[in-house]
This record gives structure tokens, sequence and C-alpha cells, in this order.
């Protein structure tokens, strides 16, 4: 076992916890840093508690840079604090009974010069403080260095940026950012806002439902998600209706066309706003996707306009303040829509809610 | 703010008050005070002032080594186990003393279901020794240790177990560096109720380790003797008891029973 393994970490994780059946894999390369994505329950955590042994698998393996973790078939199951993967918690969970430089210090070897970690995290003045004394966007940091002090092989972060403020969290994500590039050899990092998913990781893996639905670039998650809850966190346009011929059929006799369906019977249309084109005449050739609508209002994003249309369907584009500022867009103005088959996603309608 | 109480509601509050209060208040009435230090000074009362001070320690120190261990392995329990397991722990703070004594001595007597074994093993004898006093001590303090640092324990997120074991600590480290300093409170109250407990201690000392002088006549025993012969040193010695007790509890304020 001399070579350097291909990945980092290799884990198939297949465990139930009450209504939850996880059943995950995952490899994650040396260097990486993986964003874990889903809804609220879909076992986000529980996949973080497992890699760390906290809950034990019922089959599957993790391999840590080479080396068995567990395995049930085999009967491998090393304890936690044998692994050597650094966790930081949501709540950072400082112990309340150390300082600052107590909590930094506890896993870190005896003589270990910390110096470099504490000031790219800012910490030098909160050394001595308790953690009771710490705001919330101080105590994510001082638990970061805890963790990155211990000089983990990876580190796993559950929502670490969740319990702070717009202002506290974009610094705290740039300064997450810098101490990973620095420290680290991998990450796995569990959130729920995408920006925080794209600033710090390299590729995202959805996990829905206790399973693996989509893993992929940030680029790709964006332009070609796999599945409604992706869209629609991209502020995807999602329409539901039922499959007719290569249509999706709304329920109020819309028609959108898709350049073929896998799925049958309740399907889900997606369609990315950025892919909405809007002509102020019926456009030539009349593509099958093509309504007239109702500007609605128009919101500046930057240089893009993003315009709320209603009509046959009610649907977001995104165009150019450019464009927009060409087609003289008001509210109810009335516009011809379009959108190419090919730009139709579609995925089995299986969660109702 | 709450509603004003019943004028009647408020009246029996302080009837209990004063039932709770006027017996204390007596007995403090009729303390000898420009006797007292003299009356501290006699040989019976200062040799069971002398043996409670120890056996009482001694009880505290013990309850404490038995009573952290055995808080941590209840506070991981569940379900019914857990509930037996506390009754068990709950009952010598329930029993009479003096049954608990009569229990004592059917264990660790020179019959007793332990005690025969340690005497022909070793030749000791528990019962009607200072040993004793300090086993009875700690039979009646050890469920304040126990149900106080519990208590305590159940209330940490055990998730700061698990940062700890993230960042390398092994089981006994968890504990140490993690586990027993987060609920220090609770061992500092338990160890002074178990003390003060102890200090207490009458029914099942007299039952299971006798009375006597300068061996195992302990506080409370001496100031029940002295009733009957010497009221004043009663008085004397009850006002010390007292006083401890109320120290104790001041001191604790509000942290001396488990309940968050």
């Amino acid at each position: 076992m001399t070579d350097t393994p291909e990945f980092l970490l290799d884990a198939g994780v297949v465990l139930q916890r009450g209504d939850l059946h996880l059943n995950a894999e995952l490899r994650v390369q040396h260097g990486e840093v993986v964003a874990v994505m889903g809804p609220n329950g879909a076992g986000k955590t529980t996949l973080l508690h497992a890699l760390l042994g906290w809950l034990p698998l019922q089959s599957g393996w993790i391999f840590v840079d080479g080396e068995t973790f567990e395995a049930p078939n085999e009967d491998i199951a090393t304890p936690t604090h044998r692994r050597g993967l650094g966790m930081v918690f949501q709540d950072g969970l400082l112990f309340p009974h150390l300082r600052v430089a107590g909590n930094i210090r506890f896993g870190a070897a005896p003589n270990k010069d910390l110096t470099s970690l504490i000031e790219t995290l800012e910490l030098s003045s909160l050394l001595q403080k308790y953690p009771s004394e710490l705001s919330a966007g101080q105590t994510q940091r001082v638990a970061l260095a805890r963790t990155l002090a211990a000089g983990p092989k990876m580190v796993l972060l559950d929502e670490p940026l969740a319990s702070l403020d717009t202002t506290g969290r974009s610094r705290a994500r740039d300064l997450i950012g810098t101490a990973l590039s620095e420290n680290l050899s991998g990450a796995l990092i569990v959130t729920h806002d995408p920006v925080d998913a794209f600033a710090l990781a390299q590729r995202v893996v959805v996990l829905e439902n206790g399973r693996i639905s989509q893993f992929d670039s940030p680029e790709a998650i964006q332009s070609q998600p796999q599945s409604r809850w992706v869209a629609d966190l991209m502020g995807w346009n999602i329409f539901r209706g039922m499959r007719r011929g290569t249509s999706v059929l709304m329920p109020n006799g819309t028609e959108i066309a898709t350049t073929g369906l896998q799925a049958d019977g309740e399907v889900a249309a997606m369609i990315n706003p950025a892919s909405v084109a809007l002509f102020p005449e019926r456009p030539v050739g009349s593509p099958r996707n093509s309504w007239l609508c109702q500007v609605r209002g128009v919101q500046l994003l930057g240089d893009i306009a993003r315009v709320s249309l209603s009509g046959p369907l009610n649907i977001y584009a995104d165009i150019t303040t450019t464009a927009a500022a060409e087609l003289a867009l008001k509210e109810g103005t009335e516009v011809w829509v379009t959108v190419k088959a090919t730009e139709v996603l579609t995925e089995l309608d299986s969660s109702r809610d | 703010m709450r509603a004003p109480l019943p004028l009647r509601v408020r009246l029996v509050a302080l009837v209990a008050l004063v039932f709770i209060a006027a017996p204390l208040l007596s007995l403090l009435w009729r303390v000898p005070w420009p006797r007292l230090v003299d009356l501290l000074a006699s040989d019976v009362v200062t040799d069971a002032l002398l043996l409670s001070l120890v056996t009482s320690l001694a009880a505290a120190v013990v309850a404490l080594s038995l009573g952290i261990p055995l808080a941590l392995s209840l506070a991981r329990m569940n379900g019914f186990v857990a509930s037996f397991v506390r009754a068990v722990i709950v009952l010598p703070m329930i029993l009479p003393p003096v049954v608990g004594g009569a229990a004592l001595l059917f264990a660790f007597g020179r019959n007793g279901l332990v005690g025969s074994v340690v005497s022909d093993l070793t030749g000791l004898v528990v019962p009607y020794t200072l040993t004793g006093v300090i086993v009875a001590n700690t039979f009646v303090a050890l469920p304040f240790v126990v149900l106080t640092i519990e208590g305590a324990l159940r209330a940490i997120d055990p998730r700061f177990e698990l940062a700890a074991a993230t960042l390398g600590a092994n089981e006994a480290r968890v504990i140490f560096r993690v586990v027993l300093p987060m609920v220090r409170p609770a061992l500092i109250a338990g160890g002074f109720l178990g003390w003060a407990r102890a200090l207490g201690e009458f029914g099942a000392t007299i039952t299971f380790a006798g009375n006597i002088q300068g061996k195992t006549q302990t506080l409370p025993l001496a100031v029940f003797v002295a009733l009957e012969t010497d009221r004043e040193a009663a008085l004397a010695m009850s006002v010390v008891l007292i006083s401890v007790s109320l120290l104790v509890l001041v001191s604790l304020r509000d942290r001396w029973w488990p309940v968050r």
C-alpha cells in the first residue's frame, strides 16, 4: 500500500435511521472540496455522522487515504478518535469550559506551531476569551481553527455558515475558503446555500431522500439540474403536468414541448430562466414553445433583467438589460415567450408536495 | 410578572413557612450562647465533632469516587433499565435510615453476605468501627451525589463528545477533559450535598456502627444522648450542625438539585 490511493475518500454508506434510508456512494479526490446539498431530512448530517463513525454502517465501506475505516463485511470499524476526520459543527460546539486558546489546542500536537492558522482566521485577539463571549462568526472561526489545528486527513463541515448573518457570512466564507486551501487535503461541506457551495467547492453532491441525485461541477449543477429540487434551488422555472407524447401537458391546457421524455405519468418540466427568449412579434418559423404573455414586473440583477411574465404559463426570463431596454418592457407589455424544446429538462414528478 | 396569589393561599404558605422555621428558631432561642464555646470544648463534644468531621469527609470522598462512575453509566442508560437502576440508587434516600443500617448489617456484618467473606479473607470487621461509620455515611450520601451529577450529565449535548473524538480524544480523554469539566458545578454540589447528608446521618450509623464515644459516636448521636443527660451540650452541638447545613445550602444556592 505504498502508492498514493486515487481517492482521499471513497465511501459507500448504507444505513437506516428512522424513516431515512441512506444509500450513498461518494468519492472525494485529494485536495478537493465537495459541497453536499439537499433538502432538509435528506440525510446530509447523517452521512457525516456515518463517515465519522458516530453511526454504524449497515453495509458499505469507508476508505480514507487508502485506509479502511469501516467495512461491516470484514467487521472493521475504526473508532472516531482514530479516523483523523475533522468536523466543524453548525453551532460550533466549542468546549464551554475552555478558553479559545484551550479549544484550539485541544486536538493539536503539544508543540505544534499554530501561529499562522490563528492569524489566517484572525483569532489573535480572542485567545483569552471564553466561548460564551464570542459572536456567532467568531465561534465558527474558532471551531474551524480547532478542527484544523488537530491536523485532520480531511475536514467535514456541517452548515458552518448557517448561523451567521449576511455580513458575517461572506467574511467567514472568505476566511474558511482561505483556511481550507492553505491547510487541507480535502473537505466535505454541507450547506443549503448555493452561493456557499459554489464559492467553496469544486464539486457538488446533491442528496435527496437518502440518495445521491447528482454529483457534478457547480457549472453542471447550474446548467443541467438532474432533479426538481436542484432546479428550484437554482431559480429555474418548474412546471408540473402529465406526459403527452414528447410534451408536458399542464393542468390549464398549455403544452410544453421537449425533445423526448424518459419519464411517464406525472412529470415536471424545468426551464432555465436564461434559456427563455422574448420577442416583440411572433417569431418566424413559429417554434413549438411560443406563448403570448404579459409582463408583470422587471427586476434588475446587475446586468441581468429578470422579467416575470404571466399568460398560458407563468414564467421568469433572464435577459440582458440591453435587450430589456430594446423591448421597452414595462408592466402590461405583451411579448412572445419562446423556449427551445432542447432547453426543457424533465423529471419524473415523484415528490408531490 | 405573575398574577398575585389569593389571600388564603398566602396565609397557608405563611403557616407552612412558620411550621418549618419555628422549631429551628425555638432551638436557637434556647441555646446558652455565652457558654457555647465552653460547652463545645467538652470531651464528648470534641470527640464527636472530630469523628463526624473525619467520617463525613471520608464518606463524601468515597461517595464521589464511587458516584461519578455510577452517574456516568446511569446517564448512558435509557428506558426501563435506567428507571430500575435509578430506583435502586434512590432507595437509601427514601428508606428509613434504621432499615438501611439493618440492611448494611446483613450485607457487611460479621455474618453478612459480603462481610463474612471479607472477614474470612482479611480478618477485617466493619460494623461497630470507624470504617463502619464511613460505610453507613457513604450509603446515605451516595444517592445525592449520583442524582446531582447524572442530571447535569444528561443536560450535556452528546455531540460535545463527538466533537472531542473528532479531535483525536480517546474515551478517557473525552471523560476527563470534556465531560467532567463541563459538569464541574454538579460535581461540587454533589460532593457538598453528600457531605452534608453524611454529617447529619443518625439511624444507619447507630444501627450499623453503634454509639461508642470516641470510636463511632458522631455529632448527631452525641446530640441524641446529650438530650437525656446534658441538654445544653445538645443545643450547642445542634447549633454546629444547623450552621453547617445552612452554609452548604446557601453556598450552593439553587444549584443544589439537578432540575433545570
